[in-house]
């Protein structure tokens, strides 16, 4: 099962201040799987995501060292991040739709990255909509608010938002935390589907949801990685013992 | 993943550098003014003495001094300084009162039903401006108040105190109450659950709990009092004495600049901006204890969510938040008042009950008399107004001598309107884009800048005033003119405006923001695409707030662009009368009341209809972004 690494980290350490969110990460993600980071809160999970497209650029006090390599390439200083966060996308945990149309709102990317023509963004606009299983929903809404929609399918417009720019990486920050069970299947079911043509990175806290969806399970813990590995195999034989506490449901 | 792209590089720097200068602008400004306030104030204190200038109490100014000569007048400003801070007290005695217990009575007794009508009328009669609380204290209250004054003139403390109390009311309100309903709800049934009355609850926890925001409003009040110029003027008689009872006759500091600046010699015009500079140094001092009271600096750091836009700003919620952090009688370490409700009697047969209850009805009569007044003042301009608004008094061509025509006036501060605001408000609104979208890092530059437009911010508009004479109409030789009254409003507009503006921007959550850069927007298409939209009907309240004052406003503009009616403007070199000043020079002439009236009912109507707007449209932006409206699509 050789497969192309997609994310690759070196020795990387972050720290807010003084305090060390990171401690010494290695890890390579392959791509067109999909990676669950579990820990308990406050173990770094976030943050470990949030370097891979450099929105911990915009956190006063933060600096990290070590390195990241997305596709074989450093996104270190002298990346453009504007292109990095275009090809690595992000939803976050509570959804942040634009206050504007639905339509206007997977449009905002591409209009962004400069495609202007009316007929092409609608051909985006509704690809997105469909990867994301909103089209149907949605369909006779388009020009209006997207604050009217219900809290799933704000979330899954965040995700038709974020593929709209055809990014190659998904980072999904416990997007399913503020949702009800319905919503939180189709989520669910949507990443398997995305799978096929996407990296997904998803932070989750919900251990069902790491082990039915994952491929791959890393498991933080006061910001070192204790445990990396195939799914089943860190489900069902972890060898760090915190990591096994953890997911038996004896500590966080 | 490419290298940089330099043309976005270059761009993004063009237009941080434009929001930076605009920014950097503030910052002049403040130097500025103080120091031409000095240049011009130091060597008149030099000759003087400065301790002989605040502690002798004899002002005899002699417009012949010079520098150069012996000095036979006497410049000692202690009368004065004792002036403004009666003046203070007497305001904040009956505004306080009065602007507390409508606070208390609007958060905690008022009938849901009437609350939101009361608080807008309150926050809209906040605009009306201070020359017509000025005329209306002259025709009524000074009047009444003859009855009970010995020698039969009303004006003096007592006048200057009841219509600048009624002036400060809304503000203190307003203040108060924000805080008043920022404490948590747990206090509130903690004391209920306890046996506690209603109002036991309301005036032993809640309000102890609101403290510190109640002061800070307070505070802000005595500022307001002190800074105050045009109310005062035609209200306190204006002998440099010692004030020795309720209706003797007093001056302000601002007074003091204000009568005597028009025709100062050469000793006397440094001793008048040496009474500016020290007015500024009180003003300066109760600032630092108002943002000290409501809880130090703006944070830095914002929370993604939750950020309402209140109307009071995020730098009074910043207070309110603190207050239900800080020691309660209920959950601090500090139980003392909990023993009231330990015991077991019924809480409503005991004396602290009573008491409590009649705060309750001291709330009520309160708020019916703040409201009473408020309205009493703009009906009492209206309905002697109104019928005296005729075309003659709107278009008629100016004479002097004759009947007065407004038409002059009318232009002249629609002149003043329209290059003011192409002025202030760009600087005004890329300042606040600089501070609100460009400074995550919270550095020293970004400090020193919010620090110096609070500061302007808090600088007395006579000051402006005086600023304006001596540099824009003196130094740069342009005369009292229009556009040396622009340029002078201009500065007075610039801090409110970056306020407003900061205040909206802020109240786009951050979790847009980060949407956007997700995205791969860049910081400026972030700031168009995402925050000024929602931002933009904030903005454009603050911008109209901003129009409001312009045309309410006329210590700025009186020794700028002209004290006494002139004829129609040619020009923005040419001298010319606002509204406000209009109404100041009919009003203290006092041969044409007819039209003085008719003058104010125009301002009052002119301005409260820019307030109303200016209200709607911040409605607006707070419901844009908790989803109600529904924002149509630009394409498809
Ligand atoms: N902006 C920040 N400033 C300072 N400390 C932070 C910041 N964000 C996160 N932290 C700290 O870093 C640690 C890891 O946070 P985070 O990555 O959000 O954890 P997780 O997502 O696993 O719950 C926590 O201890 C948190 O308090
Ligand atoms: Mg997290």
């Amino acid at each position: 099962m050789s497969q192309e690494i997609c994310i690759r980290t070196e020795n990387l350490n972050l720290f807010y201040g003084a305090f060390q969110a990171l401690k010494n990460i290695n890890m390579d993600i392959c791509g067109r799987e999909i990676t669950a980071f579990i820990g308990p809160s406050g173990c770094g999970k976030t943050t470990l995501l949030r370097c891979f497209n450099r929105m911990n650029d915009l956190v006063e006090g933060c600096r990290s060292d070590g390195k990241i390599y997305i596709k074989g390439r450093d996104i270190g200083a002298d990346t453009d991040v504007n292109a990095l966060r275009r090809e690595v996308g992000m939803v976050f945990q509570k959804s942040n739709v634009f206050p504007m149309s639905v339509y206007d709102n997977v449009a905002y990317g591409p209009r962004t990255h400069g495609t202007k023509k009316g007929r092409l963004l609608d051909g985006i606009v509704l690809e997105s909509l469909k990867k994301a299983g909103l089209w149907d929903e949605v369909k006779d809404r388009l020009n209006k608010s997207a604050l009217g929609l219900s809290g799933g399918q704000q979330q899954r417009l965040c995700i038709a938002r974020a593929l709209a720019v055809e990014p190659e990486i998904l980072l999904m920050d416990e997007p399913t935390s503020v949702l009800d069970p319905i919503s939180t299947g189709k989520i669910e079911e949507l990443c398997g589907e995305l799978k096929k043509r996407y990296t997904i990175v998803i932070v989750t806290h919900n251990m069902q949801q790491a082990a039915r969806i994952s491929d791959k399970t890393a498991f933080f813990l006061l910001g070192e990685m204790l445990e990396y590995g195939a799914t089943k195999d860190v489900f069902s034989d972890p060898k760090n013992e915190k990591c096994e506490r953890y997911i038996t449901g004896r500590f966080g | 993943m490419s290298k940089r792209p330099w043309k976005n590089v270059i761009k993004e720097g063009f237009f941080k550098a434009v929001f930076g200068t605009a920014a950097v602008f503030s910052i002049l400004a403040v130097v500025l003014i103080i120091v031409f306030l000095i240049y011009r104030g130091s060597p008149a204190l030099q000759k003087i003495g400065f301790f002989d200038f605040v502690f002798n109490a004899e002002w005899m100014s002699d417009s012949r001094d010079t520098y150069a000569s012996e000095v036979s007048g006497s410049y000692g400003i202690l009368t004065m300084i004792a002036g403004s801070l009666y003046a203070a007290a007497g305001t904040v005695t009956v505004g306080g009162t009065l602007g507390f217990f409508t606070a208390v009575f609007l958060a905690k007794f008022c009938p849901k039903r009437i609350k939101k009508p009361l608080n807008q009328i309150i926050n809209l009669l906040a605009g009306i401006p201070s020359v017509i609380y000025g005329f209306f204290g002259m025709r009524v209250v000074v009047p009444l108040l003859g009855v009970f004054s010995a020698n039969g003139d009303g004006s003096g403390i007592l006048a200057v105190g009841i219509v600048l109390g009624i002036m400060i009311t809304p503000t203190v309100a307003a203040l108060s109450g924000a805080s008043i309903e920022a404490v948590d709800a747990s206090y509130y049934e903690g004391a209920a659950a306890l046996g506690a009355s209603r109002e036991q609850a309301v005036f032993k926890t809640v309000v102890p709990a609101a403290k510190s925001g109640i002061f800070a409003s307070v505070v802000l009040g005595v500022g307001r009092a002190i800074g105050e110029t045009m109310a005062v003027v035609m209200l306190a008689g204006n002998n440099a004495v010692f004030p020795s009872g309720l209706f003797s006759s007093f001056r302000t500091m601002t007074a003091n600049i204000v009568l005597e600046m028009s025709y100062a010699g050469e000793l006397q015009a440094g001793a008048l901006a040496a009474t500016g500079l020290v007015l500024t140094f009180f003003i300066l001092v109760i600032n630092l204890c108002f943002n000290a009271l409501k809880g130090g600096k703006m944070a830095k750091k914002r929370t993604a969510a939750g950020r309402k836009a209140n109307p009071f700003g995020r730098y009074f919620n910043r207070a309110c938040q603190k207050t239900r952090f800080s020691a309660s009688p209920l959950y601090g370490q500090n139980p003392p008042k909990e023993e009231n409700y330990v015991n077991n009697k019924p809480a409503k047969h005991s004396n602290a009950a009573a008491i409590a209850a009649v705060g309750k009805y001291v709330s009520y009569a309160a708020a019916a008399a703040a409201v009473f007044a408020l309205l009493a003042v703009v009906l009492f301009v209206l309905i002697n107004g109104l019928p005296h608004v005729t075309g003659e008094l709107l278009f008629g061509a100016f004479n002097y001598g004759g009947a007065p025509s407004i038409a002059a006036s009318l232009l002249a501060t629609a002149m003043l309107i329209f290059l003011t605001s192409l002025i202030a408000f760009p600087i005004g609104v890329f300042t606040a884009i600089f501070l609100a979208e460009y400074t995550v890092k919270g550095g020293k530059f970004v400090r020193l800048i919010r620090l110096t437009v609070e500061t302007l911010g808090g600088i007395p508009s006579i000051v402006y005033g005086l600023f304006g004479m001596i540099f824009f109409c003196g130094i740069l030789n342009m005369g009292t003119s229009i556009i040396a009254g622009c340029l002078t409003v201009s500065l007075m507009i610039i801090p409110t405006t970056v306020r407003g503006t900061e205040e909206a921007l802020l109240a786009v959550p951050d979790s847009l923001r980060e949407g956007s850069y997700a995205l791969g927007g860049g910081r400026l298409t972030t700031v168009r695409r995402v925050v000024l939209p929602p931002a933009l009907p904030g903005i454009l309240a603050a911008v109209i707030l901003g129009i409001g004052r312009m045309a309410a406003e006329s210590a700025p503009v009186l020794f700028t662009m002209g004290a006494s009616l002139k004829p129609t403007p040619t020009g923005y070199r040419s001298s010319g009368t606002t509204l406000a000043v209009a109404l100041y020079a009919l009003a203290r002439e006092g041969a044409y009341v007819d039209e003085a009236y008719a003058t104010a009912c125009v301002l009052v109507v002119g301005v409260l209809t820019l307030n109303i707007i200016s209200a709607a449209l911040g409605a607006r932006l707070q419901k844009k972004l908790s989803g109600g409206g529904g924002i149509k699509a630009q394409s498809k």
